[in-house]
């Protein structure tokens, strides 16, 4: 459940491209959102028929897609670092316009790198735009890969995955291998996001991927090895007027279960009985998560340097098991670019906050 | 005391109202004309750097073809491959529209944010639309307010010879707006397609640091070469620091006239008032009290008068950037500025110089007023009795200045400070040898004026000389003025003439089949492969000649080059300066030498037999310099090759100009129509010129170039015209008694108006004579500074019609004073 692509590659192309940051307080979501003409553009009215891996690679119709890494990685040490790398597609218009330059575009391309470092809890984040166009991003199917720049998102058989990307001071060179068949999310791969039709996308995850390689933060070069989680997610609209924000977490337990759970939050601040997600058993087997089964409480907040406050531990129950602390491993994990978000790595402790039970990455947005 | 003495100034210039104004217009004049000038200079100069800033950016190097267009290919190689980040591509060309040039940047928003700001401060508009719709372009906001352009609004374009509309989509607002001003912003895509450049671009820019540049450099393909931003900075600047130099000099000019004038004025007022001064003296006034009330007043004055000028300045200075913009679009750099930089240390820098020019002019006068007798001053013999005595002596004293003027001008090596230095002793000295040289003239004057007037033309003669006093001064001040303006006309125009009669000779060929647009687009594009085969078969053509222009990398940085080839023998139409040997030609069609122009020879210190590496597709290869040849066409200086050699180590055989001879008898109005409808098959959009229309078009080039020095010019002339008017008009108000003694004793009013011109014109011609010199060698000193080129003829009518126009106000003013009120003020 990543809506944030969507409305920050929203803010950048309407807003202007490479813009630092936007003091003001951001408009909600649904300001941005209808700025875009969704006329033209194929949308996500029912469940789907997917195929892997031609699903891996774009689909061109649908006005936004993104690429969605995220990773609990250690080092041989067990210093332990998160990663994300993320490509987001957005169409600028619905048809690409004939024209005899190969520049022209109908595409624009973003990328967000970040590498959490728990020990020193620092966290770096890096950001870039090109057009998909002229070979400078793209994503294609035969052989999978999806670049912007030298970032580059490969796989040549959907199972195992190759991701590099650099930034001035961060990098990742990561092999990922699935462990788990993709994760139809929502209804059969069709996600809803309002009661509304039309207002949902296709998302599947691939919520355990067995991790090693090499991150790069500063001049520290530090071979790693652990989990990573992908989401994959297409769409043409996402949220409905009344929704501020989302609260998603991406939790793999150590006894093989995988969570995933997007809350939508209202203007109000309550929560949208939209809200959904899943658990997956260490089997496999797959139980839908609805709104009225999740229970969430913020335990603390921590306050970033702007004055926006960010919900950085929860307790979180799920059905009738018992209540859970996910929390994040360092406060300070948020995304300074375009449009600004918290993203980082948690943990998943028992109520007490005694017991280590798994890790993952956790996103809080319209804050 | 003081209070009476500030009384009876304020009397007197309330009585002579006319004058005071005439001295203030003096000043508000010279202050205008070198506040303006500064300001204009400042202003084009400002926006340059601006300019330049903004298409860097923080780019600290640049990646560049040395073909001169780049494949787009190698900026995906750069940041897919390698991972090179910052780096944004940029395409450059050129739009005619709106009365305007403007220049289209297309740039990739994308990674442009690396660099530049225009593309982050959207101001109002749609990047969607700028990204995928075709022919669409972001204004600045300066222009957008301008031209009254709206989103969605269209704006008519020629781009390479082809009318083209573009759809206005939004406007950006560069941190300094008038950096951007006249650039139209287009998506790369756009610009590719409007500038007909697929595939293609200009630039990559790219911050590094060394190691990175290093490491860059040693990777880079054949033909592809990385330049620090520094460098290129300091060349584009270098071209256009002749030209303000141009401007900074007329500007002192300006000043210095006009500093002649307030020290004109100054100094009538004071002979006029010797009688009152002397008065004073006798009722007990003080030296130190004369002096002070003299420079009080010319202070005032002058205060006042600095203001005004500073004011119309302002007005007088928008008018010239324009100009100033004008003359650096022609032969420099596209550049849009409507804005005057207007800094407050222009305006101090004004206000203090027209204030000091005020005081130094009226140093003199004011120390004449202190030393001035009691009983001498009524008496007037006294004085031009003291003024003959004194005139052979200042004349000596002006004869050394000039002399100490020109032994620096002889040893002083590129100086400016000492080239000005020269030319104010050299002037200065001049003015001082003006009344002797008056003196020497009266003789033959009295004698020709006697033999064409009759008694009334020996009355005026006298009547100039024995007032020295004061006609010396005006003729002087008059002279200097005259000069200036004289001066300046003749550089102009002897460079006009030399540069018509260049053009002559060079435009050897009848009909030109040349690339449209600017040489800035030139390098880029080729006439079709056959053309030239197919031109030279029309019937009447006698032989082609080919020609490549281009710019290519030297050893002494990017250079401008053509390489020429001609179906006849060798090329006509090259006036050598010098050369290696009687016959260049040989060694140049071998490949061995090149050849340069003058302004290449002087900026870089090469003569014939000396060497220079260019930098070649094949690598740097090294040619003797076989010749230096006049040149007018640019000033940053120009290479010619062979063309085969060219072709052949530049791997380039495209030609941008083919010329057409045409045989005697061949009918020229046939041949052109043949040619143009052979070039419209190309379906290229080609200029066919005719030898004739190209000489049209240069002349009209240059004359735009030197529209500024013609608006200076008539400032000058304006300056000199307020000085002889004030000059004059107070020669004649002094001598109002002796003209009504001479109406009483039964002069008519007509006679008396002929001897006033007579007079009025004797004083003209005679500053016309003595300014010929003068503006002679200050255009020889200024051409010495700025071009060295020879001379022609304007002066005497000028400085004859000048005094004669600012002689007819007195003459009629004189003429209708009854003599009754005139003898009444004696």
């Amino acid at each position: 459940m990543r809506v944030a692509a969507l409305v920050i590659m929203l803010a950048a192309v309407l807003g202007g491209c490479g813009e630092p940051d936007r003091p003001e307080p951001e408009p909600s979501l649904s300001d941005r959102l209808g700025a875009g003409d969704d006329a033209g553009f194929a949308r996500a009215l029912e469940p789907r028929r997917f195929a892997f891996p031609a699903d891996h690679g774009p689909h061109p119709d649908y006005r936004n897609e993104w690429w969605y890494f995220t990773g609990n990685l250690a080092g041989a040490d067990g210093r332990r670092f998160g990663y994300q790398l993320t490509l987001f597609r957005i169409a600028l218009i619905p048809q690409a316009v004939q024209r005899a330059s190969a520049w022209a575009t109908r595409d624009v391309w973003m990328g967000h790198l970040a590498v959490s470092d728990a020990a020193r809890a620092e966290h770096r984040e890096s950001e870039r735009f090109a057009r998909g166009a002229a070979g400078l991003a793209g994503a294609q199917t035969e052989p999978l890969r999806i670049w912007l720049d030298d970032w580059v998102i490969a796989s040549p058989d959907g199972q195992t995955w190759r991701l590099q990307a650099a930034a001035e001071d961060i990098a990742v060179d990561l092999e990922l291998t699935a462990l788990r068949a993709p994760t139809l999310q929502g209804d059969a791969g069709l996600s809803r996001k309002s009661a509304q039709p039309g207002n949902a996308s296709y998302y599947y995850s691939i919520t355990r991927l067995a991790t090693r390689g090499e991150v790069r933060l500063g001049a520290d070069r530090v071979g790693v090895a652990g989990l990573s989680w992908l989401d994959r997610e297409w769409s043409t609209s996402a949220l409905a007027e009344d929704q501020a924000g989302w609260d998603w977490f991406a939790l793999q337990f150590e006894d093989g279960r995988d969570v995933m759970y997007y809350r939508l939050r209202r203007s109000d601040g309550t929560t949208d009985p939209m809200s959904s997600g899943s658990l997956l058993a260490g089997d496999g087997s797959r139980q839908t998560l609805n709104a009225a089964e999740v229970a969430l409480t913020p335990l603390r907040w921590w306050r970033a340097e702007d004055g926006t406050d960010y919900p950085v531990a929860w307790l979180l129950a799920l059905g009738d098991g018992p209540p859970l602390r996910v929390e994040a491993v360092f406060d300070d994990q948020r995304m300074d670019v375009s449009v600004r978000y918290w993203e980082g790595m948690v943990r998943v402790l028992d109520a007490a906050g005694a017991e280590l039970l798994g890790r993952g990455y956790m996103e809080l947005a319209g804050y | 005391m003081s209070r009476k003495l500030l009384l009876a100034s304020y009397r007197d210039l309330r009585r002579h109202q006319g004058q005071a104004l005439l001295n203030l217009l003096g000043i508000a004049l010279g202050v205008a004309v070198m506040v303006a000038v500064d300001l204009a200079n400042e202003s084009a100069r400002r926006a340059f750097t601006l300019s330049l800033e903004a298409l860097t950016g923080s780019a600290t190097h640049r990646i560049e073809a040395r073909s001169g267009s780049l494949d787009d290919a190698f900026y995906r190689t750069l940041r897919v491959e390698r991972g090179v980040r910052p780096a944004t591509p940029v395409i450059e060309g050129y739009a005619v529209g709106a009365d305007r040039t403007f220049r289209l940047l297309g740039v990739d928003p994308f990674s442009d944010g690396d660099f530049r700001a225009p593309t982050e401060g959207l101001a109002e508009g749609d990047l969607r639309a700028l990204l995928t719709r075709p022919g669409t372009v972001l204004v600045s906001t300066i222009d957008a307010t301008e031209l009254d352009l709206r989103p969605g609004d269209r704006l008519a374009l020629e781009i390479r010879g082809e009318m083209l509309r573009v759809e206005v989509v939004g406007s950006y607002a560069a941190p300094r707006p008038a950096a951007l001003q006249g650039t139209l912003i287009t998506d790369l895509a756009t610009a590719q397609e409007l500038l007909g450049r697929l595939g293609e671009l200009d630039w990559i820019d790219l911050r590094l640091d060394p190691a990175q540049a290093e490491a860059l450099r040693a990777r880079l393909p054949d033909g592809v070469r990385l330049t620090t931003m520094r460098a290129d900075d300091s060349a584009q600047r270098r071209m256009t620091d002749a030209f303000h130099t141009n401007l900074a000099a007329m500007g002192l000019l300006a000043l210095l006239v006009g500093g002649l004038l307030v020290y004109n004025t100054t100094t009538l007022a004071v002979l006029r008032r010797r009688r009152l001064l002397g008065l004073l003296r006798v009722l007990g006034a003080g030296r130190l009290h004369l002096f002070a009330m003299v420079l009080g007043e010319a202070l005032m004055l002058g205060a006042i008068g600095t203001g005004c000028g500073l004011l119309l300045g302002l007005a007088i200075g928008q008018g010239l950037v324009g100009l100033v913009t004008r003359t650096i679009n022609d032969l420099y750099f596209v550049l849009t500025v409507s804005t005057l930089l207007v800094t407050p240390a222009t305006l101090l820098k004004g206000f203090l110089v027209g204030l000091a020019a005020t005081a130094l002019a009226a140093l003199i006068p004011a120390l004449d007023a202190a030393a001035t007798q009691p009983q001498q001053a009524a008496r007037r013999s006294v004085l031009e009795r003291k003024i003959h005595r004194v005139a052979p002596r200042a004349a000596f004293a002006g004869a050394v200045a000039v002399a100490a003027g020109l032994a620096l001008v002889a040893t002083a090596v590129g100086g400016l400070g000492v080239a000005f230095t020269a030319l104010f002793l050299v002037i200065a000295g001049y003015a001082l040898a003006v009344p002797w040289a008056l003196l020497l003239l009266a003789r033959p004057a009295t004698t020709l004026a006697n033999g064409l007037f009759g008694t009334q033309g020996r009355m005026a003669v006298r009547g100039v000389t024995g007032g020295l006093s004061r006609s010396g001064v005006a003729v002087a001040a008059l002279t200097v003025a005259v000069a200036a303006t004289v001066g300046i006309a003749i550089m102009v125009q002897s460079f006009r003439v030399t540069v018509g009669s260049w053009l002559e000779q060079t435009l050897t060929s009848d009909i030109y089949v040349t690339l449209p647009g600017s040489a800035a687009d030139r390098s880029r594009e080729r006439l079709p492969p056959q053309l030239r085969s197919e031109l030279a078969a029309i019937p009447g053509v006698v032989s082609t000649s080919a020609g490549r222009a281009g710019e290519i990398q030297s050893g002494l940085g990017p250079l401008r080059f053509l390489a020429i080839e001609d179906s006849e023998a060798e090329p006509r139409g090259f006036r050598f300066l010098e050369r290696e040997s009687q016959d260049p030609w040989p060694p140049f069609r071998a490949g061995e030498t090149v050849l340069i122009t003058e302004a290449l020879a002087y900026h870089h210190g090469l003569a014939a037999g000396d060497h220079l590496t260019l930098q070649t597709q094949r690598g740097p290869r090294d040619f003797r310099v076989g010749g230096v040849y006049a040149d007018y066409s640019t000033d940053r200086g120009m290479v010619l090759l062979a063309r085969p050699v060219y072709a052949a180590l530049w791997k380039d055989p495209g030609v941008t100009t083919t010329g057409l001879r045409l045989a005697a008898d061949a009918s020229y109005e046939a041949v052109l129509d043949t040619v143009r409808a052979l070039v419209a098959a190309t379906g290229q959009p080609l200029a066919v010129l005719a030898n004739a229309d190209i000489r049209a078009e240069s002349m009209a080039v240059f004359d735009r170039t030197f529209a500024i020095t013609g608006v200076l010019r008539l400032l000058a002339i304006g300056v000199a015209f307020i000085g002889v008017l004030s000059a004059l008009l107070a020669l004649q108000l002094e001598r109002a008694g002796e003209h009504a003694t001479l109406r009483a004793l039964g002069v008519t009013p007509r006679q008396l108006t002929g001897l006033v011109s007579l007079e009025c014109g004797l004083m003209g011609i005679a500053a016309g004579v003595l300014s010929l010199p003068l503006g002679w060698g200050m255009a020889q000193l200024l051409i010495e500074v700025i071009n060295k080129r020879s001379f022609g003829w304007k002066a005497v009518l000028l400085a004859t019609g000048s005094a004669l126009l600012a002689g007819l106000y007195p003459a009629w003013r004189l003429a209708r004073t009854p003599p009754a009120v005139a003898l009444r003020e004696e």
